[in-house]
């Protein structure tokens, strides 16, 4: 019917001569099929090295482990009040840890921001040290404290505390040096101090974003705190491993279900008051 | 002879489409005019299955079009090409790729999720570009091209397809009038060299007396002309394009080239790609 | 001369403007005051609430951060310069206070980090696979019907919801202590969270693309095949190597339950020694995570930049 539908030989040897490179694949293909190769061999190489045939070997186990966590037994022995004894906790201890954080970090930004701190030597010793209570994960921090004041929440809140620091110190000054010069410099016009610049030409431009950015530091340390349990910390975490070593796969996932509501509940709140108070600027 | 039988597209409280009935013999070369929102896309992505029809039937060599289901209504899309007012070009895979994707429909799983294409499509999609003079393109990034360029390259994407339909969906609002011409012809070609039915949907009248064989006339979703370019009054024009158009009605201010007479604004605000188009 | 003068005495008689406006102004202010008086009241309450559930009291404080200075003593390596740089003697001994001695496991140190940047390199791909199995069905403007949609966008809220080192802790149960617990533990938390972001971008994508395939009878895979993957692989690309700084980190704690990497053995050093070794563990955790984020954030330049030349 149409000349289009008859395709002969000719016609690709007529297009191979006109446009040869459109034809050139080969190569393309070669590479690409060498890098899928390496990936592939990666993959395979290093799950036989750690060892994934375990899964076929334990099947039988971890039948029994997943059958144990969703099948509950005994729901009247559960000790409700310790979990959410310890869910309360677990959002205690990241307000308290965040707060902390937050005014320390208010000190500390202004010291590592380029526009607040004129010497280049302070700026950089504080940003080193900053670097270093982040670089450390929250949960190494809540093992370390553990070992220095001892099983319980208050490791908790320090690390929560000393990594919210890290973390909020650096946002909080870079915030600072993403601000309206002209502003700081009309209040200086004035005839004010250096504090009362710092009070009136600064804090008014960066205290919404400080505020932003920690309830949204708040939020995922509630999500964080969950875990420090489980070296010591306090928190739900304490109640998961505890109750996960003593075989209550059941109450485990209860527990961890209750934490995931939880969660969620504040990812929403802290998510509305943010659009409400803050507006879109940033998170 | 394609064969559409009360067909009617029906929105919340009111019908985009409203029970067309209509028989295009195959080798037509037909325009399809009508103020924006009269229901011409809808119309047209119907007969390809872009939209569901809420009513009626399409009828082809005896098979019901609206009754496809899987496999068959991807045969019939192949069978059926579509050419759209934005091109709908795949921007960040080359010119040759975007042609060859034309020919998906043929290729097995595998070798499509792998972009692995034969020579035979390499030549089929040179062989298009070619037609269209935009095989010197073939390796560049779709994005890189010019409005009228892509739209070429969308036609040559639809020319592999070997269909035997050539919907195509306002092809030159967003092109200006020298690459409207290109485009245009092309189309006309593709109708009398290959015999395939073109149905274009067009915004302006005189583009569509200069090219089209026949001329369907739709307002508000209803059918209100179909006949010859030369039977087409001004009358006629007139109720087609609807009241505003009554007072500065003049044929050649609908010219691809200039803008609608009065209703422009309005336009320009219910479809922004119409804005930019005469902002070009 | 008063304002109702110039209005003229056919103009109805309003109140003095000023005095509206300080009525506005007081009424504003009461309002703002109750705010402020509402939200601090609140805040106090949860203060108190908060350092009484999680016994934060001055006195346990004033206890513990002594011990917490007490403790870092005894974690600092005690270094001397005269010896800082010997080796160790014939009897392979290193003497106290070289860096040696400091570091005298540094042969096992460094195979764990290299376990623990393998694992987090497995567990990122593996993820990314799911993930990117999963972001279509996921992304509300591709997905098929709602209700794999839904399916898939739930599924991936379990993966994300959970911590890795939880998962990492029910599959060390399940399948004995190794690094292979962590590795899956970390890839079923990424293929949750890389899945959202996928999905999102997948969101933000030009649906022009995937209608065109539609129109010469492509199929849904050769829809995303073509029409979407494109678009969006340099961002699931700078994503991915986001994760895998993530990921990082992620695999060199999953050893606090036995779950592979150096975090296994910060544990012990932690738990069972005391000394400069925590130190030295730590610093090479902090160097690994420092380096790998700054070759992976050259690399998203890379892939950005690209993307940005277009």
């Amino acid at each position: 019917m149409t000349p289009a539908s008859t395709l002969s030989q000719n016609d690709i040897v007529w297009a191979r001569a006109q446009h040869p490179q459109v034809f050139n694949v080969k190569g393309k293909r070669i590479v690409f099929a060498l890098i899928w190769a390496v990936i592939i061999a990666y993959l395979i190489g290093s799950l036989w090295y750690f060892d994934i045939g375990r899964f076929a070997s334990a099947s039988d186990r971890a039948w029994r482990l997943i059958s144990a966590m969703f099948v509950w037994r005994d729901i009247e022995t559960w000790q409700f009040g310790s979990i959410y004894t310890a869910i309360a906790q677990t959002l205690a201890m990241a307000f308290l840890g965040t707060l902390l954080g937050s005014i320390a970090a208010l000190f500390i930004g202004f010291l590592a921001a380029r526009t607040t701190m004129p010497i280049p030597f302070v700026r950089q010793i504080v940003r080193r040290i900053l670097d270093v209570f982040r670089g450390v994960d929250q949960l190494v921090w809540g093992l370390v404290f553990v070992r220095a004041v001892g099983l319980g929440p208050l490791a908790g809140v320090l690390a929560i505390f000393i990594s919210d620091m890290g973390t909020l110190s650096k946002l909080y000054s870079e915030a600072l040096e993403n601000i309206d010069r002209k502003q700081v410099e009309g209040v200086r016009a004035t005839g004010a101090g250096p504090i009362k610049v710092m009070r009136y030409g600064y804090l008014p431009q960066v205290l919404p974003v400080f505020i932003s950015q920690s309830l949204y530091f708040f939020e995922s340390s509630t999500r964080s705190a969950t875990i420090l349990g489980l070296v010591g910390a306090g928190g739900v975490g304490m109640i998961i491993i505890e109750r996960f070593r003593a075989n209550y796969f059941d109450q485990v996932t209860f527990v961890v279900l209750n934490v995931l509501v939880c969660v969620y509940a504040i990812d929403w709140i802290s998510k509305k008051i943010r659009e409400r108070y803050i507006g879109e600027q940033a998170h | 002879m394609l064969k559409l039988d009360r067909l009617t597209k029906s929105f919340k409280n009111r019908n985009a489409v409203n029970a067309i009935s209509l028989d295009i013999p195959e080798g037509q070369m037909v325009g399809i005019i009508g103020r924006s929102g009269a229901g011409k896309s809808t119309l047209l992505r119907m007969l390809n299955r872009l939209a569901e029809p809420t009513g009626g039937s399409i009828i082809i060599d005896g098979r019901d079009i609206t009754a496809l289901k899987g496999r068959d209504l991807l045969a019939w899309r192949a069978t059926c090409a579509m050419v759209f007012q934005q091109f709908n070009l795949v921007g960040r895979l080359d010119v040759i790729t975007n042609v060859m994707t034309g020919r998906l429909y043929h290729h097995n799983f595998l070798a499509s999720m792998l972009q692995l294409f034969t020579d035979e499509d390499r030549a089929r999609a040179i062989r298009a570009l070619d037609r269209l003079g935009m095989a010197h393109t073939a390796l560049q990034q779709a994005d890189t091209l010019s409005g009228g360029q892509m739209q070429r390259v969308a036609i040559a994407r639809a020319l592999v397809q070997e269909p035997r339909f050539l919907l195509a969906d306002e092809p030159i609002a967003s092109l200006d009038p020298l690459n409207a011409k290109i485009v245009m012809d092309a189309l006309r070609t593709i109708n009398q060299d290959d015999g395939i039915t073109v149905i274009c949907n067009l915004h302006t009248l005189d583009t569509a007396r200069a090219y089209c064989d026949r001329i369907i006339g739709l307002a508000d979703g209803n059918l209100v002309f179909d006949g010859a370019p030369e039977a087409l009054t001004e009358a006629k024009a007139r109720e087609i394009y609807g009241a505003e158009s009554a007072e500065a009605f003049s044929e050649g201010l609908t010219s691809t080239t200039l803008d609608f007479p009065i209703p422009a604004a309005a336009m320009a605000a219910a479809q922004p790609e119409y804005a930019m188009g005469l902002a070009r | 001369m008063s304002y109702t003068d110039i209005a003229g005495a056919g103009a109805p008689q309003q109140p003095n403007p000023t005095d509206q406006f300080e009525a506005h102004r007081k009424q504003m202010r009461r309002e703002k005051l109750a705010m402020n008086l509402l939200f601090g009241a609140l805040f106090i309450v949860t203060l108190a609430i908060s350092i009484h559930v999680s016994r934060f009291y001055p006195d346990r404080l004033a206890a513990g951060i002594p011990r917490i200075f007490e403790y870092f003593g005894t974690i600092m390596p005690h270094l001397e310069w005269q010896v800082l740089f010997e080796g160790r003697n014939e009897a392979g001994r290193a003497t106290p206070g070289s860096l040696a001695f400091w570091f005298a496991d540094l042969e096992l140190y460094l195979r764990l980090i290299i376990e623990t940047i393998f694992m987090a390199l497995t567990a990122t791909m593996l993820g990314a696979a799911a993930a990117f199995l999963l972001c279509f069905p996921a992304a509300k403007n591709l997905a098929p019907n709602s209700a794999i949609f839904w399916i898939s966008r739930r599924f991936m809220e379990l993966c994300r919801g959970v911590p890795e080192i939880l998962y990492a802790l029910i599959l060390v149960f399940a399948v004995g202590i190794g690094p292979i617990a962590g590795v899956i533990a970390i890839a079923i938390h990424t293929a949750g969270a890389l899945g959202k972001l996928f999905a999102e971008v997948n969101e933000n994508a030009s649906l022009r693309p995937v209608e065109g395939i539609k129109s010469v009878g492509g199929n849904w895979f050769e829809q995303m095949r073509y029409g979407v993957v494109p678009q969006v692989l340099p961002n699931f690309t700078s994503y991915t190597l986001l994760r895998f700084e993530i990921n990082v980190r992620a695999s060199s704690i999953v050893g606090f339950v036995g779950a592979g990497g150096i975090g296994s053995e910060l544990n012990r050093v932690i738990s069972l020694y005391s000394d400069d070794r925590v130190v030295a563990v730590l610093i090479l955790i902090v160097l690994t995570v420092t380096l790998i984020d700054l070759l992976s954030e050259q690399l998203r330049f890379y892939f950005i930049g690209k993307e940005n030349l277009k």
